[in-house]
Parts: structure tokens; sequence; C-alpha cells
């Protein structure tokens, strides 16, 4: 008997850990292409460093958080980050919200962070990276303090102030701790494959189809 | 029939129009190109809807006039198959064919990304939307390099009698709907003969038979490729009085042995009958009303049972394709839905009693014929993933769709047919119950 694609159980699926963040159908090469001059990463680190204690307790609640921070967008991705995220999910989108609020709190940073894109950011340290690096290292460890940064700035549309596009991504790169685990390496190069074909579908929708000569 | 409510965005005029002539036909020369300019604004020409170009240089032209070869393609087909994302987690090895499992278009319209190759140049990538018999819209991505490969196959089958004769069509299209993709464009390879894919239904004429007729007869097509529904047209003896063909090709839907002969002895030519599905490319054809012999290309058919099991030779068993042709969508085991036996003819694999390719067509109050694939249209719009219509003798009409707008679908079937459908909405396809996930019955006559 044939096996039937998807009956068939495929044992571990390494990509599970960041199944969430490929739910979010996001396109890191998309994001690449379009960034504005932001703080530096040293700044956001040692801002993360600075997250006060409510920010940092099990009990947080992200949601709650969301809402005192932002608009309704930051919020839906707050709601999917406690629905679905596990506890660490829930602690890493806390200190995403703890960036943005620390601007009122703290100060403002020496370039504003992006509104526009505040639930990517938030969703990238709560899915992407947070299940990988439990959160409590990101503020014990430096260089994950850096990778946590690093991610945040990206996907919150921000070059890291200092560094042009090459320097931000070779070093985002070497940080990454998706990209240092060889499976989970495989699944996001599949993830981005995915986004490129879509993205190369759309753009050749837009333009036209190609004459054909024959019925199918 | 012309309410606009009926208006599908994909038909609005020119409304996807992006290239220059230079990106749709690179290297067309300047006679060429007047050549294309005359025979688009001919005072009898129809509205055009569309431009779609080949897209190749001259040497990709060239390239694609000699076909794939064919020793050994299979192994070597299903070693980088191994490799798409779609199979990642599946157990090793994918070795050989049976090692592979079975897929299906619903695994194509869930992640058709899964089945692209890593690595392949997306830069050349083409959209297509599938328009075959099996169920919720699919998005493939084509090849611009095999879509011109597949028009020197179509020429292979024809003979050498089908060289480039400008001023006439090297191959016109022809569809009957009442609403189409239409263009006229330049044939790749082809000594820049011209081609065009136009819409025999007689709403798209402004001044009707008499317009359409006479186009056709000034652009005096070499071949004409189309579905039954469409070829029935040039039936009409004004047509036949004035049409020359060296050939036509039949697609999409079966070709019954009524039609065929009515056609040959009109325009005393061959007939021939192309299986395939758009995802896979021509898998096989019929000259003579017979056994579909496989395609001298990068095609393999597995001919299956209910269980995935090879059935015993002859016996009746659903197709399932292995094609190695669109670079951009390598298939592996391909379940077609369709179900056929498999038989040996001129010494060639070929499929018997070939089943799945229903030419449905149903009839509005006013007693005008719609052909199944007017109500396709609708009901992609409308989201449905399948669906069952049947019509009864009487004409009323009930659907069945499996998820979808139900209100809209109700609304969108109604006004072509001009009376109240009925419509039904399930959760899943498995829910329409077992076989092909898109049917049409029709019992009411014209």
């Amino acid at each position: 008997m044939a096996d039937v694609f998807g009956d068939r159980p495929k044992g571990d699926d390494p990509a599970g850990a960041l199944a969430n963040w490929f739910a979010e159908n996001l396109d890191e090469e998309a994001v690449w292409s379009d960034l504005w001059e932001g703080p530096s990463a040293d700044e956001v680190a040692a801002r993360l460093g600075s997250a006060p204690q409510s920010f940092l307790s099990d009990a947080v609640d992200v949601l709650a958080l969301a809402g005192d921070v932002f608009d309704e967008v930051a919020a839906a991705a707050a709601e999917r980050v406690k629905l679905r995220g596990t506890p660490q999910s829930c602690l890493g989108a806390a200190l995403g919200l703890w960036l943005f609020a620390s601007q009122e709190l703290v100060g403002p940073f020496t370039v504003s962070l992006r509104d526009d894109f505040a639930a990517r950011a938030v969703l990238a340290l709560a899915f992407r990276l947070a299940p990988l690096v439990e959160p409590g290292r990101w503020l014990t460890d430096s260089e994950r303090r850096d990778e946590a940064a690093r991610t945040f700035l990206l996907w919150n549309g921000l070059l890291p102030r200092g560094e042009d596009h090459v320097q931000a991504r070779s070093i985002y790169e070497m940080r990454d701790s998706v990209r240092r685990q060889g499976a989970l390496a495989q699944a996001l190069a599949d993830h981005a494959h995915r986004m490129e074909v879509q993205r190369r579908l759309a753009e050749a929708k837009a333009a036209e189809a190609a004459a054909r000569y024959a019925h199918e | 029939m012309s309410d606009d409510r009926l208006v599908l965005p994909d038909y609005v005029p020119f409304e996807r129009v992006a290239l220059t002539d230079e990106e749709r036909w690179p290297a067309l020369s300047a006679s060429g190109r007047a050549r294309l300019a005359e025979f688009e604004r001919h005072p009898l020409a129809p509205a055009w809807r569309h431009h779609a170009g080949h897209r190749l240089d001259s040497d990709q032209q060239e390239a694609a006039t000699r076909q794939l070869p064919l020793e050994d393609w299979l192994p070597r087909h299903l070693a980088p198959a191994a490799t798409l994302p779609a199979y990642r987690n599946w157990p090793r090895p994918l070795t050989t064919l049976s090692d592979f499992p079975l897929i299906c278009r619903e695994n194509l319209v869930d992640d058709i990304a899964a089945f692209v190759p890593p690595g392949a140049d997306l830069s050349r990538v083409l959209h297509g939307t599938s328009s075959g018999s099996t169920g919720a819209a699919l998005i493939v991505p084509d090849d611009p390099d095999e879509l011109a490969r597949g028009f020197h196959w179509m020429r292979g089958l024809v003979g050498a009698q089908w060289a480039p004769q400008p001023p006439r069509l090297a191959v016109a299209q022809v569809v009957f709907q009442r609403q189409a993709f239409t263009y006229a464009s330049v044939v790749p390879g082809f000594g820049e003969a011209l081609m065009a894919r136009l819409n025999l239904h007689l709403d798209t004429w402004s001044a009707g038979a008499e317009q359409r007729n006479a186009f056709l007869h000034h652009a005096d097509p070499q071949v004409f490729s189309g579905s039954p529904t469409s070829l029935e047209v040039l039936l009409d003896p004004a047509l036949v009085a004035v049409l020359r063909p060296l050939a036509l090709i039949s697609g999409a839907m079966t070709l019954t042995a009524t039609l065929r002969y009515a056609l040959e002895t009109a325009y005393d030519c061959p007939v021939l009958d192309v299986y395939g599905l758009h995802e896979t490319r021509p898998i096989a054809v019929s000259d003579d009303g017979g056994p579909f012999v496989l395609a001298e290309r990068r095609v393999h058919v597995e001919v299956l049972g209910d269980d995935g099991s090879p059935v015993p030779v002859g016996e009746l068993g659903e197709i399932v394709v292995t094609s190695g042709e669109n670079a951009y969508l390598p298939l592996v085991r391909y379940r077609t839905g369709d179900h056929a036996r498999l038989v040996t003819r001129h010494g060639r694999p070929a499929l018997a009693d070939l089943e799945g390719r229903e030419a449905t067509v149903f009839v509005a109050a006013s007693g005008a014929a719609v052909p199944c694939v007017e109500l396709t249209q609708q009901l992609q719009a409308a989201g449905a993933r399948g669906w069952t219509v049947v019509q009864r003798d009487d004409g009323q009409t009930s659907a069945v769709i499996a998820l979808g707008d139900c209100q809209r679908v109700a609304e969108r079937l109604g006004l072509l047919l001009g009376r109240p459908v009925e419509v039904t909405r399930v959760g899943s396809l498995a829910d329409l119950g077992p076989g092909k996930p898109r049917r049409y019955r029709s019992s009411a006559g014209r």
C-alpha cells in the first residue's frame, strides 16, 4: 500500500519550536530591504537590562501590558502570545513591551522606536527568540542580550545605529540562535523559501500571465 | 447574461497590463512587431482583454524547439525531488518511486511553495492559475521554457507540415465562455508567427457571428486548440466553408466520438485529444479516439487502486503522474483524480477508458447553453474548495459546496442560469463524498 502525503507520522518536527513564528507568515528578506536607522544595539541592550521586576514576573499579563502601552494591533499580537505561547513567550513579549514603554518611563532612545512595527517586534521576541533562549538569559548573558536587541531592532524595522546593512546582517546572523542550530536553520531556510516563492508569485501575478497554446 | 455582478476582476480589460513589449517578446523584430500590431488592430478584431508574451530571448526560444532528453530522467528527477521542503520530515530513503508518498491537488493548494525546489531561479517564474477539473483554484508556478517547449511538442504531434506561414495565425487557442482571457501574441521559436487566444462566445463580438467568422477567416489559423465546447463552435457551416486547419487539438474535457467524427469530417484533418493537467503538463494523446498514448516527455504514469497499490495491467484505477517538465514544480506521484486502464498502444504505454473529464453544459432558463467552466469561475471566486452541481430534467439546479460563501454562490449561479439555485454548504471536501471534488451533472435538454 502506498503512503499518502500527510497521513504518515513524521517523527519529531524540529521546526515545532518555531511553529508559532512561522504561522505569522513574516518575510525576513522583505524586512531587511526596508529598514530605517534606529538606536544602536548597545543602547537597546542596555535598556533591556534595566527592565523592572514587574515585566519579568511569571505572572506577567502581556495583554494588560500591551493595552497600557499600545494600539489594537499590538494588543492583538499580545493576545496571540497569551493564547498560543509558552510562559517564556509571554516573558519575551513583556520585555519587548518594556522597550516601548521605557520611552516614557525612562526616556527616549536616541532615535524613536517604530510604532508601526511594534507588533512584529514583540512577536519576534515572543515566538522566535524566547522558545530557543529563555528570556532570563537575555539579561544575564551579554551575547544573548545583544541577540535580543538585534532581533527586536530588525523586526521593528530599524537598522542599528552606526552599522550598515552588511555589518548589521552579518552580526545578527552570527548571533541568531535559530541559525546556530542545524535542524532549526533548515526549518528557517525552508520558511524563507516559502516566503520567497509567495513573493515571486505575487510579483508575477502583478505582472502578466504568459501566453499559452493549448488547454489542459 | 450581461449582469455586471458576474464580472470577475481577472477579466477586466487590461487590468493586468504591467510589461513592455520588449519584456513580453524579447528580441522581436520590427517586422514581427508591426505584424502583431496590425493583427491586434484589425477592424474585425475582438476587444482584446489582456497582453501575454512568451518572455524568451532568442537563445531561449531556440532551446525550446528541442524537447528535454529522456535518458535516465526518472532517477535524475527523484533525487532532487527528495530534497523538496515538502518531504523534509518524511522518512528516508526517498530513492525509488515507491518510496515517495502519493500527493494530491489539496497538498499543492495548501503549500505550493514546499513543492518548489530551493535554489530554483525564481526570477523567471510565472503565475499560472489552474483551471483544471479537480477542485479549488490552484496557483501554479509556471516555467516559460516549458510553456514554449509545450508548443513545440504539439508541433511534433501535428507534423512537419506545420511550419510558419505568416500571415496565417500559427495557432488559435479558442474558448467559449462568458468571460475569458483573450490576447494576441507571438509563438516562440516559430518564425515570429502569431497566435491568439480567442473567445468564440458571441457576447464578446460586438457585431456578432458575422464579425467573429470574418475575423477567423482573416486569421486563417493553421491549428486550433480548445476544449470540446469551443471546438464544437467550429462546426458552424459558415466557418467550415472558409477555414482550413492542419489539425485540431482538443483538451481539458472528454472529446466524444461523435464530436471527433464531426470535426474530422468537417475539416478533413487530424483531431488530437490531449490529456493533461496544468500542474502536470501534457500526459498523453489520442489521435484516433482510442487509448491515450503517453507523451514522449518527462512524464511517468502509474494506475493505482483505492489502497494505493498498482492495479493489474489493464484494470481500471486512478491515474498517478510523475512529471519532470516544469522546473518549478517537479511532481512525484501526483494523484489526478482521473481513472483509466493502463494498456499498450503502438508499443507504448497508453491510457484506455479515461474517465474524469466530462464536458457538462447547463441550460439557462432562457434556453441558452452555459458551459460548466462559467460555473467554475464563480464557484472559485466565492471561495468554494469543491462542489457538486446538479441540474435536473426540468432545469431545477442545486449545488453542494465545500466551504465558500453560500449566499454569493446562490446569487451568482442564479444569475448565470436565470433561475434560483439551492445551495448547501458542507465543511470539507470529504463531506462531498468519494470521487473528484468537483462535479457537474446536467440532464436538462436544450
